[in-house]
């Protein structure tokens, strides 16, 4: 906030005050959307999703293939499904936590906070991702054995906002944790 | 001695993001309450959300052939009328895959702490308005992409190679990253200022005297 009286602002329009009173908000609001799109966009070409993507997401059903089987469900893998003697869980595009990522790198990458930090909350909020995503395939495996009826709902209703949610928390908590540097009056005492 | 200044946002300052576990408490308390709410209202948004897709869709065919017919509460079908009636059913599509990122919309927005609930729930009321608006253009997206990309012969016939990609990455878009990212994009909007100590509120001193001790008088 700044006085009327050195506001350079305040002789410019009410829309013109509004960009530069939340100039940082609107900056970081059309940055998160342009690397949301732009990276989406990137995975949706062809040879990114036939050569990343797919890969990534048949290490995904390795890994729930191995947790599964580590619970005691005869399962096996074959690319992205996930074979078992009661059901079957096919990963595609939209459940391999590659969105909750590119959500989170946007929101980070937006963000302006020093490109260490950036990196480390990176690495650290894709792994956490990745684990809660692991945590929801296998969910949906068992759901699928046990509960049938509301696999439905599981899959596309409680575990798509639980992969979000802790998306942004993850965010938050990264922000939360940024150092906070020292304010100009305190830094020239 | 210093003049009294207004309170200044540093500007520089990073994040002062609200204590997480207030914000954590509050979103585990209000999920299952917004859920159900959420459950409950779901047949009457569909509705809302068929019919004004429906009409959208109308504004930019003609001859008007496109119905959109729910079906199982959960579901719809996109019905084109000048086909043969065995093959009028073209797709079919979840709604509430559509629409339950209500769920994560109104979560948030009343679960983040130290704003008033006033205020919380005007911002809800704004964000549901987004997001109603941004449905509805999903689902016509949905339908634009199905006619453009999914019918085969028919769609190759009707529609050109700049057509199906616009719709199809557009309604691949919308989809994905920005159905599930505009939840966080909206609270963001609204939050991004208070979360980073940009508003702050003007601290008015009042003239209120210190209480005295027990036992003495108010000197005049």
């Amino acid at each position: 906030m700044t006085t009327q009286a050195s506001d350079p602002t305040s002789g410019i329009s009410g829309i013109g005050r509004f960009f530069r009173t939340n100039r940082r908000e609107i900056l970081f609001l059309v940055l998160f959307a342009l690397i949301l799109g732009a990276s989406f966009a990137l995975i949706s070409v062809n040879w990114v999703n036939d050569h990343v993507i797919e890969p990534f997401t048949g290490g995904i059903a390795s890994a729930s293939t191995g947790a599964l089987n580590l619970l005691g469900q005869k399962v096996h893998q074959q690319g992205t499904l996930i074979q078992g003697p009661r059901f079957a869980v096919n990963i595609k595009n939209g459940c391999n936590g590659v969105e909750a990522m590119l959500i989170f790198l946007a929101a980070v990458l937006a963000f302006p906070a020093p490109w260490k930090s950036q990196l480390a909350g990176l690495a650290l909020g894709i792994v956490a991702i990745q684990a809660i995503n692991l945590i929801r395939v296998v969910a949906l495996y068992l759901t699928g054995v046990y509960f049938p009826k509301v696999f439905n709902a599981s899959h596309t209703v409680i575990w798509q906002t639980v992969v979000i949610l802790a998306s942004v928390l993850l965010w938050i908590y990264w922000a939360n944790r940024l150092p906070r540097p020292m304010p100009p009056s305190e830094t020239a005492a | 001695m210093k003049e009294p200044t207004e309170p200044q946002a540093d500007p520089h300052s990073p994040p002062a993001v609200p204590r997480m576990r207030g914000l954590v408490r509050n979103l585990l308390l209000l999920i299952i309450p917004v859920a159900i709410v959420w459950y409950l209202v779901t047949p009457l948004y569909n509705r809302l959300l068929l019919g004004g897709a429906q009409t959208l869709l109308h504004w930019t065919e003609s001859p008007d052939v496109t119905n959109l017919l729910p079906r199982d509460g959960q579901s719809a079908f996109v019905q084109r009328r000048d086909f043969p009636p065995s093959k009028s059913l073209v797709h079919g599509f979840q709604l509430t895959d559509v629409h339950f990122h209500l769920i994560l919309v109104a979560t948030l927005f009343l679960a983040i702490p130290g704003i008033p609930w006033r205020r919380r729930l005007e911002n809800l009321a704004w964000a549901i308005g987004i997001t109603v608006f941004f449905d509805v253009l999903l689902v016509f997206f949905i339908v634009k992409s199905t006619y453009a990309t999914g019918l085969g012969a028919w769609s190759a016939g009707h529609y050109g190679a700049f057509a199906q990609n616009a719709y199809g990455l557009t309604k691949h878009l919308m989809d994905l990253p920005f159905k599930l990212g505009l939840p966080f994009l909206l609270w963001a909007a609204f939050y991004l200022g208070d979360l980073r100590g940009d508003r702050v509120e003007p601290v008015i001193a009042t003239s209120r005297p210190a209480p005295l001790p027990r036992g003495r008088k108010k000197a005049r």
